[in-house]
Order: structure tokens, then C-alpha cells, then sequence
């Protein structure tokens, strides 16, 4: 009933940790079993440290927040020493007690091509469950343009990412750009095996007294349920366009909210910021999921698009004229 | 929760039902009401009391925005989520701390003076605010801390700034350099003290209020830029695990000061 695919990788529920969000597991996992999620995705992995930006880094905004941690991370050999094996741990405790176990994604970010081509076969080799390529990276010799935003450099670091890595790969999107799905249909053309949507939306908080941006950089990516709408239609329409499966994130924190996600065409949910205000909320949202899904006799597989075939039928019927929708 | 006792001048006394796990001074809980949270994140408070067997606890709040209000607005009855304790406490091997609070930062110096207190050991408080109604939860420390304020404007106790009292305390050597000092408070006062102890030979640790969204160490934004052996050359660090307490040494941006 809540067992789920994406593409090759099966998980057991559609529950899983954004990037970011979560650290490893480790920090949170005093609060809730984590044996019970569906996966775990780690925050970006970068080859070389990664200090981060200057504080203050995180601002509540409606019904959001906006953050700018700059992927804070001690690098690739560091996170292989320390962190992959507490994942493993939290994969392993659960293995024992459930009989399944979360996936391990490794969430990885390169400043070029090649960097993003040693991580994947670095933790390829590591025998990871899936790699998620953090799109939302500025690529050094391109000017730092930032790969999420072209369709060809996506296309090209997917690619790449693909000759070398030996686990499923998803590549994430960026939210910031005037055509997602011409994104998504890069990231497929380049072979990815799903896509990952959204990453955060760049926004902006001020203090007028003291006549600048609260956030040290300026800049910051909106989370929270601020970005849910945005998120879900994104999701919608990549649904439409592409083949591969999709790994939604975006403002969900509870078992309905997945199901606007998989309604939409999701086959899995990640879980963000929503965690920062109840770290046990993944196993929460399980339950509930068992709970709604058993009540309405259905499961994640039956509802996965099933907005999109509303819509069509919607759409076969007469309808007002785009014009005036837009109004 | 249990009780909101009005400590005047915009702080109240959150009393809420345990059990409240063991918790040391400095170390810290977020809040939010179970009901109607206005806001997103849950919201950092030291603890300020706590009944011996943890079947009760309290939080000194001061109702600064939405989410401090929502607190202050619960009726008995309702229900307030606590995640902690949090963050590491003010190091437990100082034989004699004498402490300094401004505002609000009186929070954590109520259960360190009772535990000590417990133990037989005294607790020295200094305590400023711009006047008397600033001194919420003074009358707390009662029978539990010898207490020196200071009010600005002369209306309670010394007449001056904190740090003007901490010097009068050292010309009358009821504290002596050599001595070390836990400090919590706005930043202007912190910054302040941290400056008078460097100068008078003090140590000093700073309770720091950063903003926090997560509060257990997953989202890496409530850091501060660090330096020293305790962060093995990283130079952030969050305040909510490693923090909030840390040395004047350690805090880059005061030695740039
Ligand atoms: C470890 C720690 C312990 C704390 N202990 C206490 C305590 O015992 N009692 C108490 O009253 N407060 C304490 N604080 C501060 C308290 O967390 C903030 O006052 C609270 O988060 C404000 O929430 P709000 O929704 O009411 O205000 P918001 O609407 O979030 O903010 C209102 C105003 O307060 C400022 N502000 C918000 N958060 C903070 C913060 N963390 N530090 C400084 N300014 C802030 C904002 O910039 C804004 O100007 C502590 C903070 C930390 C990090
Ligand atoms: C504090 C914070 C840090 C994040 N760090 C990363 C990151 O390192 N890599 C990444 O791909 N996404 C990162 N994200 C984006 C999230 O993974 C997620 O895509 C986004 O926040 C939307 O989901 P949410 O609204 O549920 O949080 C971060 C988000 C937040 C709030
Ligand atoms: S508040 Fe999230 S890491 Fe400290």
C-alpha cells in the first residue's frame, strides 16, 4: 500500500528526508525510528570543504523561511569517513527491526562537470542506494552559471554523472527558472533515471530600520508551505512531459500534503523544512499515510497522477479560453 | 501548561506540567504551542526553573513577537511541545561563577543558583536592566543568590550600566580578577562585559541568542564564526549544538572588536 519505485529503486514507503534538512539522521534520530522512513538524503556532498556563507544565514518568513547556509560541508573524504557510516547505522537498526530498511541518497554538488564526476564514482563505489545531483550549483567555467538553469549544462552533467555512476541518479531542480520542464526533459535526455522538484525558491527578506537584507548574503532560498503550490504544479507539469519517475519536495509536513504530491504525479515525497519544527514528522506522516490510505481502500501506486487524468478529462470537456483563465 | 505568572514589564513566568528530563544551566528547549503556532519554526528558551523530581518547569519568556505571544496567550490546560534539552550548559567545573544577566538572559542563572544552592555552594548574581520593571524575575532569586543590580536610571540597586557594577564589585573585591564570569543578555551587554572582563583578567562565557530554526544541529543556520581548539579549525560553528555557550576566546567576531 505505501510501498513505492523510482524507476530502478524500490522504497518501502514514499517518506523521505530532504537535503539539507535532516544532516545524516544522526542528530535526529533520538526523536522518532528512523528504521521507518522510506529514505534518507544526505545535505550536499562537495568534493573539497566547505565553510559556508556568514551568519545570520536563516530568516522565518510567512509561512516559510528563507536560508543561505551555502552547503556548509567538511567534503567528500570526510563525509565517507564519518557520516556514510552512521547513514548505514540508522539503514542497518532499521533492517534489523523492520525487515526494511531507508535508501541511502547522497546528495552531491560540483563546481564543474568533473567534480560531479568523481563524486558519483566515489559513491558509486561506496555502494549507495541512489545519487541526487544538486543541479543548483554554480559551474565555475561557465562563468558560474548555475547548471539548473540550462538545459544543456543539465543535460551535460547528467550525462556524465551517468557514465560513471553504478546506482540510480536523480537530478534536482531548480525552481528559478522560466521553463522547469524543459529542464526536467534535459535532465531525462541526459539519462537520469528521475527527477528531484524543487530545490528552493531565491527570495528576499529586508529590515527597513536598518536599510539592508536580514540574511548575511542577501539572498536566500524560500522553503516551507509558503512554496507547496508552486512545488505541486511543477511536479504536474513535469508529470506531463517526461517519463521518469519524480521525487517531489516542496512545503509538505503532513500525510496529506504527500498526497497532493503523488496526486500530482509524485512516486515520493521528501520532507524539509517541516522537520525543523517536529523532528519525528517522518514517521508521523507514515502513519498517517497508512491510516488515510487504508481508510479510502487505495494506495501510493493508485493515486500516483491521478490529477493529471482529471484534468484531461476536464480539459476534453468545453472549458473558458486560456485568455480568460489567466485573468 | 500550568501557570503563566506576570513578572511585569512585557516577561512572564511559563509554567508548564513535566516531566521535564535533567537538564544543566545554559541548556536549552524549543517551544511552541501545541494549538495555533502562528509561525513556522519552534522558538529557543532557556529553562528557568524546574521542580527537583522534573514533575514541572518553567521558562522566563518576554513577549517580543508572534511567536513569544502565542506562549504568553495559552490558558491553563493547553498544550506547549518542548524538544530538549539542547546545547551544551555553562562548563560545570567553575568552582565559583559569578554571573551577569541583562533582560530576559536571567533565564538560565535560576536553575544554575538552585542546583548550586542544592549543593550547598553559593551564587553570586549581577543583574541590569534600564530600570526597576527590567528586573523581571529578580524577586525569583530570593533565599537562592546573593543579587547585585543595577538599573540606568537609578530606580533599583546601582546606578549604572552592569559593567559599572561589575567594577564596583572588583574595587570592593567581592569579585576578583582571576575569576570567571557566565554572561547572558542582549548583545550590546555581552559585548560590553566580554570587554571589561578581558581587561580586569576575567574569564568570560557568553550564553549566546542566535536565531535558530531547528535547534538539534540539521539545518546549519543558527552559526557563529569560531576559532579555537575545540573546533578543529572550522570556522563555524552552530550555536545550537556546540553552542550556546561559548568562551569570549572562541568568538571571532569579539576578538575583531
Ligand atoms: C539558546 C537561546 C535561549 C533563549 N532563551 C530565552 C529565554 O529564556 N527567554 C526569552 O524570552 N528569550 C530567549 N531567547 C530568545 C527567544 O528565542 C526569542 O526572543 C524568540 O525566538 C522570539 O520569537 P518571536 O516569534 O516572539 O519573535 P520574532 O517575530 O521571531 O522576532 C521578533 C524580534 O525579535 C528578534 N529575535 C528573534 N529571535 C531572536 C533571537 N533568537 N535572539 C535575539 N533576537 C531575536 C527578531 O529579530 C525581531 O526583531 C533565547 C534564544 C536562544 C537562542
Ligand atoms: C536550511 C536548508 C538547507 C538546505 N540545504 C540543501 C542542500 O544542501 N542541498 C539541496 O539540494 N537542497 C537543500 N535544501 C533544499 C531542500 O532540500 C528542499 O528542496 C527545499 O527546502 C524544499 O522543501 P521543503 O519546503 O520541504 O523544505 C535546503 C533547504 C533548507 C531549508
Ligand atoms: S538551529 Fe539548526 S543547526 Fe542549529
Amino acid at each position: 500500500m505505501l510501498s513505492t519505485t523510482l524507476g530502478p529503486l524500490s522504497l518501502h514507503n514514499p517518506v523521505l528526508s530532504a537535503s539539507g534538512t535532516f544532516g545524516s539522521g544522526w542528530e535526529g534520530r533520538q526523536f522518532s525510528d528512523l528504521g521507518r522512513v522510506g529514505g534518507l538524503v544526505s545535505k550536499t556532498v562537495t568534493c573539497k570543504p566547505r565553510p559556508g556563507n556568514p551568519p545570520p544565514r536563516i530568516v522565518e518568513t510567512p509561512s516559510g523561511m528563507l536560508n543561505s547556509i551555502g552547503l556548509e560541508n567538511k567534503g567528500v573524504d570526510y563525509f565517507v569517513a564519518e557520516t556514510l557510516p552512521r547513514m548505514r547505522q540508522i539503514a542497518a537498526d532499521g533492517r534489523a527491526a523492520h525487515g526494511a530498511a531507508p535508501r541511502l541518497v547522497i546528495n552531491i554538488g560540483g563546481e564543474s562537470i568533473d567534480e560531479f564526476v568523481q563524486l558519483a564514482a566515489r559513491f558509486s563505489a561506496e555502494g549507495v542506494d541512489a545519487l541526487e545531483v544538486n543541479l543548483s550549483c554554480p559551474n565555475v567555467q561557465e562563468g558560474k552559471l548555475l547548471f539548473s538553469t540550462d538545459p544543456r549544462l543539465t543535460e551535460a552533467a547528467v550525462r556524465a554523472v551517468k557514465k560513471v555512476a553504478t546506482v540510480p541518479v536523480f537530478a534536482k531542480l531548480s525552481p528559478n527558472v522560466t521553463d522547469v520542464v524543459s529542464i526536467a526533459k534535459a535532465a531525462e535526455q541526459g539519462g537520469a533515471d528521475g527527477v528531484t522538484a524543487i530545490n528552493t525558491l531565491i527570495g528576499m527578506k529586508i529590515d527597513w530600520r536598518k536599510g539592508r537584507p536580514v540574511i548575511a548574503r542577501g539572498i536566500g532560498g524560500l522553503s516551507g508551505p509558503a512554496i507547496r503550490p508552486v512545488a505541486v504544479r511543477m511536479v504536474y507539469e513535469i508529470a506531463r512531459a517526461v517519463r521518469i519517475p519524480i521525487l517531489a519536495a516542496g512545503g509538505a509536513r503532513s500525510a496529506e500534503d504527500v498526497l497532493e504530491f503523488v496526486c500530482a504525479g509524485a512516486s515520493a515525497v521528501e520532507i524539509g523544512t517541516a522537520m525543523f519544527t517536529d523532528p519525528a514528522l517522518m514517521v508521523t506522516i507514515v502513519d498517517d499515510l497508512t491510516r488515510l490510505l487504508t481508510a479510502h481502500r487505495t494506495s501510493i501506486a493508485a493515486l500516483r497522477g491521478t490529477a493529471q487524468a482529471g484534468q484531461d478529462a476536464r480539459a476534453a470537456a468545453p472549458a473558458c479560453k486560456p485568455a480568460e483563465a489567466t485573468r | 501548561m500550568r501557570q503563566l505568572r506576570d513578572l511585569g514589564g512585557g516577561s512572564f513566568a511559563l509554567e508548564v506540567e513535566g516531566p521535564i528530563p535533567a537538564t544543566l544551566p545554559g541548556q536549552f528547549f524549543m517551544l511552541r504551542t501545541e494549538r495555533r503556532w502562528p509561525v513556522q519554526l519552534p522558538r529557543p528558551f532557556s529553562l528557568y526553573d524546574c521542580a527537583d523530581d522534573g514533575s514541572w518547569g518553567s521558562f522566563l519568556l518576554k513577549v517580543v513577537g508572534e511567536g513569544t505571544r502565542a506562549l504568553c496567550d495559552l490558558r491553563p490546560g493547553e498544550g506547549v511541545v518542548l524538544n530538549g534539552p539542547l546545547g551544551q550548559p555553562f562548563p560545570a567545573d567553575v568552582d565559583d561563577p559569578v554571573c551577569i544577566a541583562g533582560g530576559v538572559g536571567l533565564a538560565p542563572f535560576l536553575l544554575l543558583a538552585r542546583q548550586r544552592a542544592r549543593a550547598g555552594e553559593r551564587t553570586r548574581l549581577l543583574f541590569g536592566g534600564r530600570n526597576r520593571a527590567a528586573l523581571a524575575g529578580i524577586d525569583d532569586f530570593e533565599g537562592v543568590a546573593e543579587v547585585f543590580a543595577s538599573t540606568d536610571d537609578g530606580s533599583h540597586g546601582h546606578h549604572g550600566l552592569v559593567t559599572s557594577l561589575l567594577d564596583d564589585l572588583l574595587a570592593r573585591s567581592v569579585v576578583k580578577p582571576g575569576e570567571t564570569v557566565f554572561c547572558c543578555g542582549p548583545d550590546p551587554m555581552m559585548h560590553a562585559v566580554a570587554k571589561v572582563c578581558e581587561q580586569r583578567g576575567l574569564r568570560c562565557f557568553l550564553s549566546l541568542e542566535t536565531y535558530m530554526a531547528c535547534g538539534y544541529g540539521v539545518c546549519n543556520g543558527c552559526t557563529v564564526e569560531v576559532q579555537g581548539p575545540r573546533f578543529k579549525g572550522w570556522p563555524y560553528s552552530r550555536t545550537c549544538m556546540e553552542g550556546p555557550v561559548y568562551e569570549t576566546c572562541e568568538l571571532t567576531e569579539l576578538q575583531r572588536h
